[in-house]
């Protein structure tokens, strides 16, 4: 039996088809910005179509929101938005519902769910405490608890080790070959694709390109279908999500001179979170100059509390940061940017830039003082540095004084970029920094830390994309639960046991030592 | 002080274009908005009027005879203008860095407690004492809000609580003050049997005024004038005003950037509680309020009111200038009122009235902005 | 000394205190689910105040102690709806909005007053036989006018409504994370409205109430009590329990202020005690607001596709 879903100019999605089978995993491959997230966003109710329609069991359905979506048979497992933390997991599971709150047979059912699936939680449990991979579990719960006769999965495999995908698209063929429902795996990975789906439909741009059995295509054909122009699957593997094939042929070694003096040292940080979580619990690395490390691991691990600490946004209970040889003070407003630290953060909005000042302001934030005399800002210099970072680092925008909030994402990572670099610093901390980007964007930045390393920055590349950390990175080591779980250099890396290192807690507390 | 989440868009040539046009249209959009809302807001308040027997043409002239026609009236509306221009500058200040101060009110109360002692105090030459009297307004209304402050930075109890049952206890403060003659309360002898009131101010310590075209209003309008174009200067063009915005649009960044959310913060608090008691102390020393003596009372709705004119003006120094002097016109206006048998309250409620139709177009405005670029975005999602 | 102990063994201060902490608890609980949905409204002084009003209005006109606490309930639950619509409809800053509202029903409270001059009739004490006989609190508790009562249910109404109900779990998640809320299908803003009507709602009721304790209205009747009571949900950590022992405190203070002078101590400062109820409520939160966790959502205002 067949699913149909059929749209017409929707901006985002332009005429897009989309058929879903019952009984197969079929993937949604794009780069982001494609437009599947904005198809998935119309099945799900988020996003009302401007045109089209979509028909399940061939018959159209129309389809508001979120609830309606649920009554329907469509639910989705969402990346990252769902779950509220400070409610319990069968709160969550119930939160969408309609009608009088039952929490026993909730409950039960969340029981009867996770047993049937061997995806095993606690009701009871508080969301917020949980690790990302069982969160990603509450989420699948709260999707089949309303018995979906179509599951979308958004990019579920960033919040999870190999072995836990692994898991995951074993449960999911489970799913469509036991009980017929239809699956569609969103992803921007072709890796993933490939190795997982039935079938795959390409979208580029807000159209589709493609449409082919998977069995059908290999990595090239699909790259330049996702792209639009031929791609070196190696120089392009983590924008493609392609894991790069082992021991690429960079050299780290040979361009750093001196390579005895570290420029960036972090000794047993140790941090606590206002409710007495650990955030970062002795963590040590350190960075050369002119060597990449890359630092890997699951979402939730303390990722974004390193991020944070190097932004001056975080205070250290235990332990110090040296940079360059000077002890850095934690948690003191604009320390580590005058020490040399250069950060692009994970999420720009959040602490990488401000949205309602100008490009030119956003490119000045930390040293306004460049552009100023006597206190006074000086708007002439200030337009004329700024439209020389803007040629530099080719910034697609209105002018100097376009408000931050008009730009693309990718041109505002290039303000964020062109900030951090221009005051040549010692170290530079990119956190997550093509998340969100299109395959160009990708591949600008990837270039762009590259050279940083060139020239003698010490960057640090914290990432949850493998293939990124594969490929940019000279040493890697592993963050879990906010330590450092174990480190190797690209040249020897075994992806089996960065799996392991990945998902090193979760091992311990999976019930019946799975992961494997 | 809201938040924003904002859409990128990619700009291709149609759509400058487009967007040109689209702003074209938006500017006569904004004009009919904001007079929509004002007319409905007078409509409202004339409504009221005629409902509880008044006659809204006779309000609307003695409100106008009252404010600015009648001879000598336009000094006394600037005079009540300065006051509530420095309130409103202060009010700015703690808003752009994203802090929610409304305790002006006691601020400005305590600063002219603090000019009362001084000024009535202090001896030497007029002019200095004059000085004097207004740095101990501003050192008086920057301590009550730096309590407020301190509380938000140290303790994390929010400010606009705080700010707020400080105006409340700023009364009661300046009640004790004024009934012991250590601290505020006139001696015996100069008190002509009135209970609660301070010495007054002799002729050389007070503000000097000026007469134009037969209106008498003391200089510290153009002390207020000066203050607000410095005031506007040095948010948008130094680099301590940019931090200080930086604070307010993103706490988080900011602190990256180097602007320490506690410093920043507490400066901001600091000044604009300062500004208050500017406020209060040029209220005391310009002669337009209670006659140069500091009574219970004193602040008169002066702080609530400069902190409507603030949010009327939008946060802007410079609207605020034209903004105070309207609402002062309201409030001289009032004094006519009585002629025409209504009730001089009327005036709060069109002033608040007036505050709630001005927040409409800026909030329906905004929600169009996103609309259109959401829907521009859908390009790239 | 002595004079503390003659207040504490006397019955009227409990009385008293009972009556201050009701007028708190009634703004208190539905501003206690306003905040848990993420809202701050600090207009519930105005709709206190507009209950007040309405109150003395509707008894002045019908004389019915049912009908000026159903007035009350109206009068708060339109400025309710203007708090809510203004800032979760459309994006008003709601402080801004707030203090508005405050200033525009004290001039309009002041305005009306004036020139409809409404009369108030005090109401008769409602004994609970046996239960009243209660040594110092009986007659606090219940020995009070009937009004006071619809306390007792309200609160665990309110506690059941919030914790039990589906109504109060969406209400809960929209406050902790709008974000997530939306996107399972819940209506964020509506329910933040909603919530705010009900603190209008019970705000209405208590400034009613307040007005059927007293014998006349001035427009001072509730004197910056409304901010009290929002102080005492942060004082209670957004507990409903917490709430509750915020109000008693704080009521208890601001009665207490009163029951001096009929303990026969005139000697304590007045003004003193004037400020006492806010700076034991500034205190109260100086020393316990760091140590709590406001819904995480807590004023932020919340934006997405516009509904």
């Amino acid at each position: 039996m067949n699913i149909t879903k059929r749209f017409g100019a929707v901006v985002a999605c332009d005429a897009v088809d989309l058929t879903l089978d019952r009984g197969r995993i079929h993937g949604v491959l794009g780069e982001n910005g494609a437009g599947k997230s904005t198809l998935m966003k119309v099945l799900i109710g988020l996003v009302i179509p401007d045109g089209g329609q979509v028909k399940i069991d061939g018959k159209v359905a129309t389809i508001n929101d979120p609830i309606d979506a649920a009554t329907q048979g469509i639910g989705m497992v969402h990346q990252h938005f769902s779950l509220v933390d400070a409610l319990t997991v069968w709160e969550n599971v119930a939160l969408g519902d309609v009608g009088k709150l039952r929490p026993a047979a909730i409950r039960d059912r969340v029981g009867d769910l996770s047993s049937h699936y061997g995806l095993t939680i606690d009701p009871d449990a508080v969301v917020g405490e949980l690790p990302a991979g069982m969160r990603q579990r509450v989420e699948i719960i709260k999707c089949l608890r309303r018995d979906p006769q179509v599951l979308i999965f958004d990019e579920p495999t960033s919040v999870l080790t190999p072995a836990e995908s692994e898991q995951l698209f074993e449960a999911l063929r489970r799913v469509v070959d036991e009980e017929g429902r239809a699956v569609a795996l969103v992803s921007h990975k072709l890796d993933e694709i490939r190795h997982a789906t039935d079938a795959v439909t390409i979208m580029r741009q807000g159209k589709v390109v493609e449409r082919i059995a998977t069995a059908d295509s290999d990595a090239a054909s699909l790259a330049r279908a996702m792209v639009g122009r031929p791609v070196s699957l190696r120089s392009e593997s983590a924008a493609l999500g392609v894991l790069p094939e082992p021991a690429p042929e960079r050299d780290a070694e040979a361009t750093v001179p001196g390579a005895s003096s570290v420029a960036l040292e972090i000794r047993d940080a140790t941090a606590r979170g206002g409710d007495g979580r650990v955030l970062l619990d002795d963590l040590s690395l350190d960075v050369r100059p002119g060597e990449i490390l890359g630092v890997a691991g699951v979402e939730g691990n303390g990722q974004r509390e390193l991020g944070d600490l190097m932004s001056s946004l975080l205070h250290l209970h235990g332990g110090q940061v040296t940079v360059a040889g000077t002890k850095v003070k934690t948690g003191k407003a604009g320390a580590m940017a005058a020490a040399g630290v250069a950060v692009i953060p994970e999420d720009r909005h959040d602490s990488g830039c401000v949205l309602d000042m100008t490009v030119a302001e956003n490119l000045f934030l930390a040293e306004p003082g460049r552009v100023a005399s006597g206190g006074v800002m000086d708007r002439k210099r200030m337009k004329q540095h700024a439209e020389a970072l803007i040629d530099q680092y080719s910034i697609s925008c209105q002018g100097p004084d376009a408000p931050l909030w008009s730009l693309s994402g990718g041109n505002q990572q290039r303000v964020v970029l062109a900030r951090e670099l221009a005051n040549q610093p010692e170290v530079l901390v990119a956190a997550q920094p093509t998340r969100g980007l299109d395959v160009g964007a990708i591949e600008y930045m990837s270039e762009q830390l590259r050279a940083a390393a060139a020239s003698g920055v010490a960057v640090l590349l914290i990432s949850t994309e493998l293939e990124e950390i594969l490929d940019l990175a000279d040493r890697i080591v592993v963050l879990s639960r906010g330590k450092v779980a174990g480190e190797m250099s690209r040249a020897d890396v075994d992806l089996e046991s960065l799996g392991l290192l990945m998902g090193g807690a979760l091992i311990d507390e999976a019930e019946g030592g799975a992961a494997q | 002080m809201t938040d924003v989440v904002a859409q990128p868009t990619e700009n291709s040539p149609d759509e400058v274009s487009a967007a040109a046009r689209g702003r074209h249209l938006v500017v006569s959009e904004v004009i009919t908005l904001y007079a929509l809302s004002i007319f409905c807001a007078l409509a409202l308040a004339g409504i009221l009027v005629t409902v509880t027997g008044g006659s809204a043409a006779d309000v609307f002239n003695a409100l106008l005879d009252g404010s600015v026609r009648n001879p000598g009236r336009w000094g006394l509306t600037l005079g009540a203008a300065a006051p509530l221009l420095l309130v409103a500058l202060g009010t700015i200040v703690s808003a752009r860095a994203g802090l929610v101060n409304i305790g002006q009110e006691g601020q400005l109360l305590i600063g002219a407690a603090f000019a009362t002692y001084v000024g009535t105090r202090l001896g030497g030459p007029g002019p200095v004492v004059v000085m004097g009297l207004c740095i101990a307004g501003i050192v008086g209304g920057a301590i009550w809000a730096g309590f407020a402050g301190a509380l938000r930075y140290w303790r994390g109890v929010p400010e606009v609580l705080t700010t707020l049952l400080l105006a409340t206890v700023a009364g009661s403060a300046v009640g004790y003050g004024l009934k012991n003659e250590w601290l505020l309360l006139a001696p015996a002898g100069d008190r002509a049997n009135r209970n609660q009131v301070s010495e007054q101010l002799a002729d050389d310590n007070r503000l000097p005024r000026i007469t134009w075209f037969g209106n008498e209003f003391p200089t510290t309008v153009f002390l207020a004038i000066a203050l607000a174009a410095a005031t506007a200067f040095v948010l948008a063009r130094t680099v301590p005003g940019f931090r200080l915005r930086m604070l307010g649009q993103n706490p988080r960044t900011a602190q990256r950037a180097g602007v320490g959310a506690t410093r920043y913060g507490m400066a901001s608090m600091l000044i604009s509680g300062g500004f208050a008691g500017l406020a209060g102390a040029a209220m005391l020393a310009g002669g337009d309020f209670g006659n140069y003596q500091l009574v219970p009372g004193f602040s008169t709705n002066i702080g609530w009111t400069g902190l409507l004119v603030a949010l009327v003006a939008r946060e802007r120094a410079v609207s605020a200038i034209v903004v105070a002097f309207v609402f002062a016109g309201l409030r001289t206006g009032s004094g006519f009122l009585a002629a025409t048998g209504v009730e001089r309250k009327i005036t709060d409620v069109v002033q608040a009235l007036l505050v709630l139709a001005l927040l409409i177009p800026p909030a329906v405005l905004y929600i169009r902005e996103r609309r259109r670029a959401v829907n521009a975005s859908k390009e790239r999602v | 000394m002595n004079a503390v102990w003659d207040i504490l063994s006397n019955a009227i201060t409990y009385e008293s205190a009972a009556r201050g902490a009701v007028l708190l608890l009634f703004a208190a609980s539905g501003e206690w689910v306003a905040e848990r949905a993420g809202t701050l409204n600090i207009s519930v002084e105005g709709m206190l105040l507009s209950g007040a009003f309405a109150a003395a209005v509707a008894i002045d006109a019908t004389g019915s102690v049912a009908v000026a606490l159903i007035a009350g309930a109206i009068a708060g639950l339109v400025l309710s709806a203007v708090q809510a619509n203004l800032s979760h409809r459309l994006p008003a800053d709601q402080f801004v909005v707030g203090l508005t509202i405050n200033i525009l029903v004290l001039g309009l409270v002041g305005f009306l007053d004036n020139e409809l001059e409404p009369a108030v009739s005090s109401v008769e004490v409602v004994e609970i036989p046996i239960l009243s006989d209660i040594p110092l609190v009986g007659g606090a508790l219940f020995g009070q006018i009937w009004p006071f009562y619809l306390i007792y249910p309200l609160i665990p109404f309110v506690w059941w409504l919030v914790y039990r109900t589906r109504w109060g779990l969406e209400v809960r998640s929209v406050g902790e994370d709008p974000n997530s809320a939306d996107v399972s299908g819940i209506q964020v803003n509506k329910r933040r409205r909603e919530a705010i009507y009900l603190a209008g709602i019970t705000s209405g009721i208590g400034g009613a109430y307040l007005l059927t304790s007293v014998n006349s209205f001035v427009d001072s009747i509730i004197g910056g009590r409304g901010f009290i009571a929002i102080a005492a949900v942060i004082f209670g950590g957004w507990t409903l329990k917490g709430s509750v022992a915020g109000c008693l405190l704080f009521g208890a203070v601001v009665s207490f202020r009163l029951s001096l002078p009929a303990a026969g101590v005139e000697s304590v400062n007045t003004e003193l005690l004037q400020a006492l109820p806010y700076l034991v409520t500034i205190a109260g939160m100086a020393l316990f607001a760091h140590k709590v966790r406001p819904p995480a959502a807590l004023t932020r205002p919340f934006l997405r596709g516009l509904k």
